[in-house]
């Protein structure tokens, strides 16, 4: 115990090293979120000055964040992928639960080929699929439309993979064979006692969904064309100009992209980690 | 986990309470944040004034410009009536057969209208394809040499008076590039300039007269000019006669440096100037404006990069419309007023170039009239083409750049004549390569 | 596998369509979202198209072309190299986070993992930019603060303009190493107790209890983040793209095989071309995930499938 105990200084030091190099980028952005243009090059972090602390507070300015309420209309890309985000982790879970409690257990002949198919479907890249994509969309006329971005995403196989692991460790053929003779219908048996089981899973899964829809701009800023649509990614990579970057405004933009989720993860932090936990990266 | 499907439906909620208004107007697709500033009321007066051919001005970022256009040129997805091009995105709209260019062909319209003799006639070259004009243009783009002049005249010097060729312009200020530091590094170079620098490799080899295609959009990357110019720029970014590094265009570091006066000019096109004042207003009354330096007396003094046109796609509704309003936006002098003041930039149009704007002193350039300078180098603009390949060339270029550089640092060859050997190998090597790109392409063999 | 009784019982207690049914929302998004437009692809790639009336098929004229092409075989050098410098570079570290992280007397561990998971919240775009900043060779802040830790480095070191591949492993490891690491901590929270009591009583040392319990114990775990982060990197575009400056990088070194693809397909506007290229980098995919399993099948017993 005391040879561990040893270790512990030198494990705080590796871990703040670490945290710092980690942290150092987000303190700069917040910064220079608040710093006027004049400022902007004069210090790293906050501008030197006669205020507490040797920093100028006084020469800090919000208007970076007004700006990007005002012009760019920041509360309706907020909603939008608020909107996105959670609408697409929700269903995708949803499916993929489904997919996946078929996959394992159930025994039927073209299982085999289904999850070699799934399997398959993960190393699809997708800059493949971006062109006929895009033409399957204006021929289903779903273009400039949520519809357009929630269906094609709605099922990915990632999901399946994972809850196929999920559930093949988490749920014993005892327990669906009892509910069976029991005399409960099968939606009711996936919704009342498959999913509970594999709760961590299903919510380490939303989250990584949620994530993972939220920063994407790749697919939205080619799919919609309504800029009252945009979410919040596509805004924030249109600040990145072809001539030049508004460095005040990208900075406050990607604070307030940032803010939400981060928020989302702290709440959420326990049962992400024990989704992963619950056995599905065991294989 | 509740957490995110209570917000799925609020939010769901909210999107269907809370519907896009709907959007009227023919689309007029902009790639440019800061033209989006500076059309907005001029598109607002016009809606007004015409309600039957109102535009509805909508920003997208480039990429899906560009994607949206090829998508719609290819399988006829939805495209804007109006849309407005940078050069390397245009390039691709001309890609394949003429009668494929989703473009209206302009030409006739042009000669007819006289709109042709109103612009200055280098400024269409990069909008014609095999002889046809697919789009009006929307500046020149003249390029000159801005100078700190704050920290070169107290030095006494008066630059424009004392260079008119590259090597002057080293002799000259040859002194200035100083180690203030004492740490053995150079701290201030006479320009700025690197392999990195798509910038200014494409405006220095343009002035000397370098080129990737020639006027029958033939390949000739491995023009013995550019290698001689190629080795030109080599001696300037390393090895003793080394004036060059590297301020990167668009980026904070970048700036800090001009702040500095790490280096004290820049080749720099005429929206350069509107960036600059925008996102350095430090440098406000310490920069002036010059022709650039020529690479032999008597040659030419200024160069050209980028430029934007604004095209009607064929799929528009109503041409004439769209053809008005084209006219209106790039034509009218207040139009070339607005856009002067928000970006910089020079209309191309030549009655408009008696502006009174162009020719006042400009605070930023220590009183100069920016304009007007610019406006002076316009008929030297050099010409270019509308071929789908020039990105590619581009792209070569930087490389060829880079390994000559390397190759000078390995050899320890530093004069041009030591240079140009291989630089002509470098260049035939990737005009081989281009080469093999554009016999690919089954339809342009047609 | 569950015995003859069980299986029949099954049978006859639940009908046949079930699995159907659950796979359907699956089954109907994929075949339509993915399925078609993978054959529309597969058929565009041995097209070369400019426009619907330009449209002609060079049969494997694309394939051909891509597999002489030396630019081509360059992005397969730079991705390979960024992929299993990603791996080797980051697996190991995030482990050692997890490990530390997975200290019983540790105190803040929730902040911690906060910490190091913020990076992964951020999008492509603020990581190459601010990345683009922090390795600038003049003003940038790693040469700031290694050449004040280290005086001997040079405090010009041209991160960007002659290493383009170390500027993106030192990015990637930024951006991804924290999410690796809590990959890493769920698979060491999971390692069972008692085997680690049981080792430590037997009087085995801190080193032979990772190497002889936890290592097995975490292995599939680790296959699992190696699969992961060899077919995220293989697919690398944008971080590449904004830290060059929409550029290949010098000396094209930060060209990656989807970079090519863009390139080819939306800068030349051969939409056949790049799905030739596409197809290539599925292929390529897929052999090395059906590689992995094999390896792994092989080396544990009782494996996934």
């Amino acid at each position: 115990m005391n040879r561990a105990q040893l270790w512990l200084p030198v494990l705080y030091v590796l871990l703040a090293v670490f945290a710092v190099i980690m942290v150092a980028p987000f303190a700069w952005m917040i910064c220079a979120s608040l710093k006027n243009k004049a400022d902007f090059f004069d210090a790293l972090f906050l501008p030197g000055g006669n205020g507490f602390l040797g920093v100028a507070w006084d020469r800090l300015t919000l208007e970076h964040y007004q700006r990007l309420f005002a012009e760019h209309g920041v509360h309706r890309t907020l909603v939008n992928s608020i909107f996105l985000s959670s609408v697409i982790s929700v269903l995708a879970t949803l499916f993929t639960a489904m997919a996946g409690y078929a996959l394992s257990k159930f025994e039927f002949r073209a299982r085999e080929i289904l999850t070699w198919f799934v399997l398959a479907m993960l190393v699809i890249p997708a800059p493949l699929l971006l062109a006929p994509g895009y033409q399957l969309l204006h021929q289903l006329d779903l273009l400039d439309s949520y519809w357009g971005l929630v269906l094609p995403a709605a099922a990915p196989a990632f999901g399946v993979f994972l809850f196929r692991q999920s559930i093949l460790n988490s749920v014993h053929g005892e327990l669906l064979e009892a509910a069976r003779i029991d005399g409960a219908g099968e939606i009711r048996i996936f919704f009342r006692l498959v999913l509970p089981l594999v709760r961590p899973m299903a919510g380490a899964f939303l989250m990584i969904t949620f994530l993972g829809v939220w920063n994407n701009f790749v697919t939205p800023q080619v799919v919609l064309q309504t800029p009252e649509l945009f979410p919040l990614a596509v805004m924030i990579n249109n600040l990145r100009g072809l001539y030049g970057t508004d460095y005040g405004l990208l900075m406050s933009g990607t604070f307030v992209s940032i803010a939400p989720v981060m928020c989302l993860f702290l709440l959420l932090q326990k049962e992400f980690i024990q989704g992963l936990t619950s056995g599905a990266v065991k294989g | 986990m509740w957490v995110i499907v209570g917000l799925a439906l609020v939010s769901s909620a909210l999107i269907v309470a809370w519907p896009p208004a709907p959007r009227e107007g023919s689309p007029f697709w902009i790639y440019n944040d800061v033209h989006r500033t500076t059309y907005e009321p001029f598109i607002a007066a016009w809606n007004r004034r015409h309600p039957d051919k109102a535009v509805d001005l909508i920003l997208l970022h480039q990429t899906a410009l560009e994607r949206r256009l090829l998508s719609g040129f290819l399988s006829g997805t939805p495209v804007a009536d109006l849309v407005e091009l940078e050069r390397a995105q245009a390039a691709r709209a001309f890609a394949g057969p003429l009668s494929q260019v989703g473009f209206h062909d302009l030409t006739d319209r042009v000669h007819e209208e006289g709109l042709y003799d109103r612009i200055n006639a280098p400024t269409w070259t990069p909008w014609i394809s095999r002889g046809r004009v697919f789009g009006i243009p929307h500046d020149m783009n003249p390029v000159l040499l801005a100078y700190r002049a704050d920290i070169i005249e107290a030095a006494g010097i008066d630059l424009p008076a004392q260079v008119e060729t590259w090597d002057d312009f080293y002799r000259v200020l040859r002194p200035l590039m100083q180690d203030l530091d004492g740490d053995g590094r150079h701290d201030r170079f006479l320009l700025n300039g690197s392999t990195n620098n798509e910038l200014f490799l494409e405006i220095i080899l343009r002035q000397a007269g370098g080129r990737f295609f020639d006027d029958e959009e033939r390949l000739c990357f491995n023009d013995p000019v550019n290698a001689r110019t190629l080795a030109h720029i080599t001696t300037w970014l390393t090895g003793p006669r080394r004036m060059c590094t590297d301020a990167p265009e668009y980026s904070a570091a970048g700036h800090k440096m001009r702040l500095d006066g790490t280096v004290l000019c820049a080749v720099i096109p005429d929206w350069m100037t509107g960036q600059w004042k925008r996102e350095l207003p430090g440098l406000s009354g310490k920069l002036k404006l010059m022709p650039v330096p020529a690479f032999t007396r008597g040659g030419r003094r200024t160069s050209v990069y980028g430029g934007s046109m604004i095209g009607v796609t064929k799929t528009a509704p109503d041409f004439e419309a769209a053809w008005d309003f084209a006219n209106a936006l790039y034509m009218s002098p207040e139009s070339a007023e607005v856009l002067y003041r928000g970006t910089g930039i020079v209309s191309p149009v030549k009655e408009l170039w008696s502006l009174p704007i162009y020719h006042q002193p400009d605070p930023y350039f220590c009183g100069q009239p920016a304009g007007a300078l610019f406006i002076a180098q316009a008929p030297d603009i050099p010409l270019r083409t509308a071929s789908s390949y020039e990105r590619i060339a581009i792209e070569r270029l930087l490389t060829v750049a880079t390994l000559l550089v390397a190759y000078a640092d390995r050899e320890q060859k530093f004069t041009v004549d030591e240079l140009v050997p291989e630089a002509q190998r470098l260049l035939d090597i990737e005009h081989a390569a281009i080469d093999a790109q554009m016999k690919r392409n089954v339809f342009l063999q047609e | 596998m569950s015995s003859s009784r069980n299986k029949s019982l099954a049978r006859a207690t639940h009908p046949a369509w079930t699995p159907w049914f659950f796979l359907a929302p699956f089954l109907a998004i994929t075949a339509i979202f993915v399925v078609w437009p993978l054959g529309g692809s597969l058929v565009l790639s041995f097209q070369q198209t400019f426009g619907p009336e330009a449209t002609k098929v060079v049969g494997w004229d694309n394939f051909k072309f891509l597999l002489r092409d030396p630019l081509f075989w360059k992005a397969v050098r730079n991705t390979t190299l960024y992929a299993t410098g990603s791996v080797l570079l980051q697996l190991p570290l995030a482990l050692l986070l997890a490990l530390a992280l997975n200290h019983p007397r540790l105190r803040g561990r929730t902040l911690f993992r906060l910490l190091f998971f913020l990076p992964s919240l951020v999008g492509l775009i603020f990581a190459g930019v601010v990345f683009s900043l922090v390795l600038e060779t003049r003003t940038g802040l790693l040469n700031h603060s290694l050449h004040a830790l280290i005086p001997a480095f040079d405090p010009e070191f041209p991160w960007l303009s002659r290493y383009p591949m170390a500027a993106l492993l030192l990015s990637a490891l930024w951006l991804y190493v924290g999410f690796n690491m809590i990959y890493f901590l769920a698979a060491l929270q999971s390692v069972p107790r008692d085997l680690l009591e049981a080792a430590s009583i037997d009087g085995a040392s801190a080193w032979q209890r990772f190497r002889h319990v936890i290592l097995p114990e975490i292995t599939p775990v680790t296959h699992f983040v190696v699969l992961l982060s060899l077919v995220g990197s293989f697919q690398m575009f944008e971080l590449s793209w904004v830290l060059f400056n929409n550029t290949t990088g010098p000396n094209d070194g930060g060209l990656t095989i989807v970079m090519y693809l863009y390139r080819t397909g939306f800068i030349v506007g051969d939409l056949g071309y790049a799905s030739a290229v596409g197809w290539v980098l599925a292929l390529l995919l897929i052999s090395f995930s059906w590689l992995q399993r094999r390896l792994r099948v092989r080396s544990a017993e009782g494996g996934v499938a």
